[in-house]
């Protein structure tokens, strides 16, 4: 028999109170738990998607939703870039890649990006981490597509698929503005480029970014559907485009992916913030540094994680306050057990720490079920963010986090435990081995 | 070397703080002396300072003036936790309602005393058994309130003795118990008292108690 053994029967005979009080406490721990790795996962998941690129040219209206539409696939780009300004722009500062990128059109939702072999080759998605595909290969020739992670879980796509594009986000199409409202009725019907089929010759690895919902083909391809579009628009009857037909407004892109040559191993460049502040006088680009949009973006997010933090916070505290009351109430039914144990022997503060380490037991058991917790519930929000924000969220529990904030309940626990503790300290041992009645 | 008796009480007396200067005493004893194994009995009726005394005894109340050695310690000049160690280990008390730990086993019960014993706690689990099995209990491991009345009065008298205590106090033993079971209770406290080598100072306004007995003493005319 340990004081241990004592604690334990207290719990014990109290069964349906001490349940509750962890449950409450597993709570707001596993709530304080899940914005915090959700703060730092959703943190890691935007700059994944930026990769090693340094900055984003576009024709977009602002830095930040360039990079939104051109990063994270939000939304198609409104605006386009002639082919002829991208061959300025490539040849005017010594790149380490400068890849052209065309949104627009869309296989079951998901964003197809037409652009170059050096998206694979050059372009990183995680900066270290080059990609990688777990089948197939990547595209070489028109007409070919290349499926991210999630896509191909999704549509079920496999090597060798042959499917068609759609003009735009179909989804855009079929429901009205309001995210999540009624179809549309009056909405044009989706546009799907039938005369070309595009043939999947690889799916990719995992990346953790917003690039996992994108298809990728090749540039060329993509003007030609939208060049048959145009041809025909003007010539129902006209034959299939193909690259002999292509004009120069048919070449047009919606973004370029830029790094800044450097040093091998260095990942900045001295001249990166010249050639930025160079750019930015070409008043019909939009240039922008995705990691400085991604922290700007975060640090407007994070105003609202503090305030979600600061109320995870107030249930912590009020989850204390549940094992303060539990317990001062229970302290009535143990007044005779307190009495009983004065008799056999223990002292005062021998009774007083019993009634401190039920709380602290109580926080600690709380806590850990918060951890359990946590673990289910930020797959819940990853998979709510993944649907709803198109953001893929990888979320992990920080150790160093999740031991301060299980020490931290463990001791306000202990702390909670105070008061009670204290009436058991005060318990008049005489009046409470009389007989009752 | 002589062994010290088990309870020495010189001129003790006790009232409560809140009486008036003038008021009768509650307890006033000028000497009482019990020598080790020795059995006695204190009788007197309802609020005469039975309880009170042994209360006094076991240092749960503090005495307004005189001396009570167990064993030959001054129990009042302990203080805080060495009180309470020492009533852990050289006393044993025994109550009218038992007092068992709601929700313990009768074995858990008898290794709560033993845990503020000087017994190695190796020793415990072995010990706490095989007292039970001597007492008569079959079932350690049953939670107490669920055992008949009879059998939690043994787990009250294991837990009592299990420290093996120098002086055991029992405080109106058989007052909710008809004429038989009382007279087995007695037996049981009695002969648990004998085996482990501890006094007995018993109290009771029964009628039937004193014949048990070879010392008695009354409380009638203490103040």
């Amino acid at each position: 028999m340990t004081d241990f053994t004592i604690i334990l029967r207290s719990m014990t005979t109290r069964m349906f109170s001490t349940v509750t009080t962890i449950i409450t406490v597993a709570v707001a721990v596993a709530l304080m738990l899940v914005l915090l790795s959700m703060k730092e996962s959703g943190r890691q998941a935007f700059e994944r998607g930026a990769g090693n690129m340094h900055m984003l040219v576009s024709a977009e209206a602002s830095p930040l939703l360039a990079v939104l539409n051109s990063v994270f696939y939000s939304a198609p780009p409104r605006q386009a870039l002639t082919w002829e300004k991208y061959r300025s722009i490539a040849g005017s500062f010594p790149w380490e890649f400068a890849i052209p990128i065309q949104q627009g059109d869309s296989y079951r939702g998901f964003p197809v990006m037409a652009t170059t072999r050096d998206f694979f080759t050059r372009f990183q998605p995680h900066e270290g981490t080059p990609w990688q595909v777990s089948q197939g290969r990547f595209f070489e020739d028109s007409f070919e597509v290349v499926v991210g992670a999630t896509a191909a879980r999704v549509t079920g796509v496999t090597i060798g698929s042959e499917l068609f594009l759609t003009h735009g986000m179909e989804q855009s199409r079929q429901r009205s503005w309001l995210v999540g409202g009624p179809p549309d009725p009056n909405a044009p019907a989706p546009h799907v480029h039938y005369e070309y089929n595009y043939k999947v010759v690889g799916i990719l690895e995992p990346t953790g970014s917003a690039h996992d919902r994108a298809l990728f083909t090749d540039l060329t391809s993509s003007w030609i559907i939208h060049a048959h579009d145009r041809r025909r628009e003007a010539n129902p009857g006209v034959p299939l485009a193909t690259e002999a037909d292509l004009i120069d407004a048919d070449r047009l892109i919606t973004g370029i992916y830029l790094r800044v040559a450097t040093r091998p191993g260095r990942q900045l460049s001295a001249a990166q913030q010249q050639i930025y502040d160079t750019l930015r006088t070409d008043i019909s680009i939009t240039v922008a540094d995705p990691h400085f949009e991604v922290g700007k973006l975060f640090n407007i997010v994070s105003n609202i994680d503090q305030v979600f933090i600061a109320i995870a916070g107030v249930v912590l505290v009020s989850s204390g306050i549940a094992i303060m009351l539990a317990l001062y109430n229970s302290m009535e039914q143990r007044r005779r057990q307190i009495a009983v144990l004065r008799v056999l022997g223990a002292s005062r503060m021998r009774v007083f720490g019993l009634v401190l380490t039920e709380s602290a037991i109580l926080g600690l058991l709380g806590a850990l079920a918060g951890v359990a917790l946590c673990f289910i519930g930020v797959q819940i929000v990853a998979e709510l963010m993944k649907q709803r924000l198109g953001v893929v969220v990888s979320p992990s529990l920080e150790p160093v986090w999740t031991f301060v904030l299980v020490m931290a309940t463990i001791l306000l626990a202990a702390l909670a435990g105070a008061a009670p503790a204290a009436r058991a300290y005060q318990t008049a041992v005489i009046k409470h081995l009389k007989p009752l009645g | 070397m002589t062994t010290p008796p088990a309870l020495q009480i010189d001129n003790l007396r006790f009232r409560y703080e809140s009486s008036k200067a003038d008021a009768p005493w509650v307890v006033d004893l000028p000497n009482l002396k019990l020598d080790a194994g020795e059995q006695m009995l204190l009788t007197g009726r309802s609020g005469r300072g039975k309880s009170t005394l042994l209360y006094l005894i076991a240092g749960l109340m503090e005495p307004t003036s005189g001396v009570i050695r167990v064993n030959g310690q001054d129990v009042h000049a302990l203080r805080g936790e060495k009180r309470d160690l020492f009533r852990g280990r050289s006393i044993g008390m025994i109550f009218q309602t038992f007092n068992l730990l709601h929700g313990f086993s009768a074995l858990e019960n008898v290794l709560a005393a033993l845990m503020f014993s000087a017994i190695k706690p190796t020793e415990h689990r072995a010990r706490a058994l095989a007292l039970l099995d001597r007492l008569g209990i079959d079932q350690p491991n049953r939670a107490a309130e669920q055992l008949s009345v009879g059998q939690q009065q043994r787990v009250a008298v294991a837990r009592a003795v299990a420290c093996e205590p120098v002086l055991v106090l029992a405080d109106e033993p058989t007052a909710s118990l008809d004429p038989e079971n009382a007279a087995a209770a007695m037996d049981l406290i009695q002969r648990a008292c004998v085996e482990q080598g501890a006094a007995l100072l018993c109290t009771s306004h029964d009628p039937a108690m004193p014949a048990r007995f070879t010392r008695t003493a009354s409380l009638e005319n203490a103040s």
